[in-house]
């Protein structure tokens, strides 16, 4: 059985996770973007860790794509721009959907 | 063509006379898909043309292969999409032709006295070069019809086949043109991705503003 908590709490607390990150990048598999180029985008621009970005990049190849940043619109607009820029084949969305 | 090593803190690589000749047309081409002058003619300080602010939209380009270099910013909201589009294409169009000019420039200019055939890339100019050999890529994957990874393996397959012919000829020819590419930038890349990992990497806030 589900824990009820009243619903003014959960519309609250979704409303508070969208408010905090409303937007997110997705970052699409293509067949031409090496894989080392794209772990080196996601290491300097992201400042991934190494092992976190090559696992990113190999969500975005084996499933075809990952959700590689969060935040407002406008920040996310920064993000895809700068993919955009690498070569890489970015979307932008709001989250949850 | 020899790939790219570290040379005295530098990523140089080999291409000599005809290759260099070749790869430079294909930049002066992309630059030109993008909306450049021809850098054989204008020279690769050439800019795009376009109004300082956009306050009208623009529709997405015509050509695939351009609009998989300014590609769409959504794929269910046409509305965002044009948005982006309209905020950002001029920009990015901007970058992108400037850095096939300084990718022109390394290709025109010879390497010194009697090793004529040395590209010589320095660390901090290695991104430029590595996202310039990316366009060029995408543009010539286009062209040759790759758009999924299975295509991408079945690629160099028409190098080893028997097919005879003008098309086949043309294909051949763009197929180890993107070969070569390939394999200079995963060199190039390899380099720049141990540069950052002994501590020359640069964080996001490096890219903005």
């Amino acid at each position: 059985m589900p824990v009820q908590t009243a619903p003014d709490e959960r519309v609250e607390a979704a409303e508070q996770a969208a408010v905090a990150d409303p937007w997110v990048t997705i970052v699409w598999n293509d067949p031409v973007n090496l894989m080392s180029y794209v772990t080196y985008v996601f290491e300097t621009y992201f400042g991934h860790p190494h092992e976190k970005a090559e696992k990113l990049m190999r969500q975005v190849h084996e499933e075809g794509r990952a959700v590689v940043s969060s935040g407002s619109l406008e920040g996310m607009e920064v993000d895809v721009q700068a993919m955009h820029g690498f070569g890489l084949w970015a979307t932008l969305q709001r989250s949850g959907v | 063509m020899r790939a790219f090593t570290e040379k005295h803190g530098a990523f140089v690589a080999r291409l000599d006379a005809s290759e260099r000749e070749v790869v430079a047309a294909l930049v002066a081409d992309v630059a030109q898909l993008l909306g450049a002058p021809r850098f054989d003619e204008a020279g690769p300080a050439a800019a795009p043309e376009g109004p300082l602010l956009r306050t009208e939209r623009i529709p997405p380009p015509q050509d695939p292969a351009v609009r998989r270099l300014l590609p769409d910013a959504s794929q269910d909201d046409p509305d965002v999409a044009a948005e982006f589009r309209r905020l950002t294409e001029d920009d990015l169009r901007a970058r992108k032709v400037a850095r096939l000019g300084v990718m022109w420039t390394l290709l025109t200019t010879p390497g010194d006295g009697r090793r004529q055939d040395l590209l010589t890339v320095a660390p901090q100019d290695a991104p430029e070069v590595a996202a310039a050999l990316t366009d060029l890529r995408l543009v010539l994957a286009e062209r040759l019809d790759v758009r999924t990874d299975h295509d991408a393996e079945q690629l160099y397959d028409v190098l080893s086949d028997e097919a005879e012919g003008q098309d086949v000829d043309v294909r051949r020819y763009l197929v180890s043109l993107y070969g070569a590419l390939s394999w200079l930038q995963e060199s190039l890349v390899g380099l720049m991705l141990e540069h950052a990992r002994r501590g020359g990497a640069s964080g996001r806030s490096a890219h903005e503003g």
